[in-house]
């Protein structure tokens, strides 16, 4: 799976600021906010990747339990499939 | 064509009806040189416009339209319009933005009881934000909503504040990152990427330069001293 094409991200600080272009902007119109991990998520999905990368990814960057970082992969792709950013 | 200086940039536009004709004449140019901005919509707009809003005079087309289209090339030079009300006191400029219908004008008309001659209303709609030698200024332009409440000079921004309606007055300072995805809503969207890419620029690096509040408002000479003494840039940042 992936981020769509249509969506650019900024950093602000250690958060990010996602919004849509062309087509897409007009499905979705709005602005999603990311923090740290989101962002970290966000970047490692531009690439077509997997799960279970993304939990391994994660944990080996923040050095945190892998129960955590799936959580937490899971909350994310949740939210970001709710809004209908991702695509297989 | 005509030439106009908006934002500090020379326009080429062609207005015919009396809106634009009217509210552009203050902004006409008198420099010479090639426009940067030339605005031509397409030739079968009103015809489109009206399609969509069949009450949409003639002239609301154009003055919208005209004014859309400014605000997109805009972009190209680094300024965004952000919909809001800004007054601007002893010169410094203080937006204020939100949804139609909050009372954007109705609150900086207070400030112009309050301030008298001291304030006036730079754009009541849609002023212009631009860097100039790396400071943010607010600017009027012709483009100024339902009113023809603009001036053809620009100001220091001494804050944006997010606008709600409130049954209390009560302002705080909020983060960049908690007024960015509320000032997104209150700019130009739905943008082709290499337009969206420097919206969101433009819209980061403004959120980073100005002071940002947000404020419950109600519509009385109580909220302008409220905001007033939040925004006012105090004496220690000017040293």
């Amino acid at each position: 799976m992936k981020i769509k094409n249509d969506f650019i991200l900024r950093k602000v600080g250690d958060t990010g600021a996602v919004v849509p272009v062309g087509q897409a902007s007009r499905e979705f119109d709005g602005m999603v906010t990311l923090n740290a991990t989101g962002v970290f998520l966000w970047e490692h999905l531009q690439k077509k990747t997997t799960r279970e990368a993304l939990i391994a990814a994660l944990t080996a960057e923040y050095e945190v339990d892998p129960q955590v970082a799936s959580a937490d992969v899971d909350a994310f792709l949740q939210n970001a499939k709710d809004a209908g950013l991702l695509v297989e | 064509m005509a030439l106009y200086d908006l934002a500090g940039l020379l326009v080429e536009m062609s207005p015919r009806y009396p809106t634009l004709l009217t509210q552009a004449e203050p902004y006409r140019s008198e420099r010479d040189g090639k426009a940067q901005i030339t605005i031509t919509p397409p030739q079968d707009y009103v015809a489109q416009m009206q399609e969509n809003d069949p009450g949409l005079s003639e002239d609301q087309c154009e003055y919208l339209a005209f004014g859309s289209l400014f605000y997109r090339q805009l972009l190209r030079f680094g300024g965004m319009m952000l919909h809001s009300s800004a007054v601007v006191a002893d010169g410094r400029a203080y937006l204020f933005t939100a949804p139609p219908g909050t009372g954007k004008s109705t609150h900086t008309a207070l400030w112009l009881q309050k301030f008298g001659e001291r304030a006036y209303i730079l754009n009541d709609d849609k002023p212009a934000l631009r860097f100039a030698d790396g400071k943010l200024y607010a600017y009027g332009t012709p483009f100024s909503g339902k009113t023809d409440l603009s001036r053809n000079t620009c100001a220091p921004v001494a804050g944006i504040c997010i606008l709600e309606r409130g049954t209390v007055d009560c302002i705080a300072p909020i983060s960049a990152e908690q007024a960015l995805p509320l000032l997104y809503e209150q700019t130009v969207r739905i943008l082709p990427r290499t337009g969206a890419e420097l919206m969101l620029d433009i819209l980061v690096r403004t959120a980073q330069a100005a002071p940002l509040f947000r404020m419950q408002c109600t519509p009385t000479p109580t909220a302008v001293l409220i905001a007033y003494q939040a925004m006012c840039p105090k004496d220690k940042e000017k040293r």
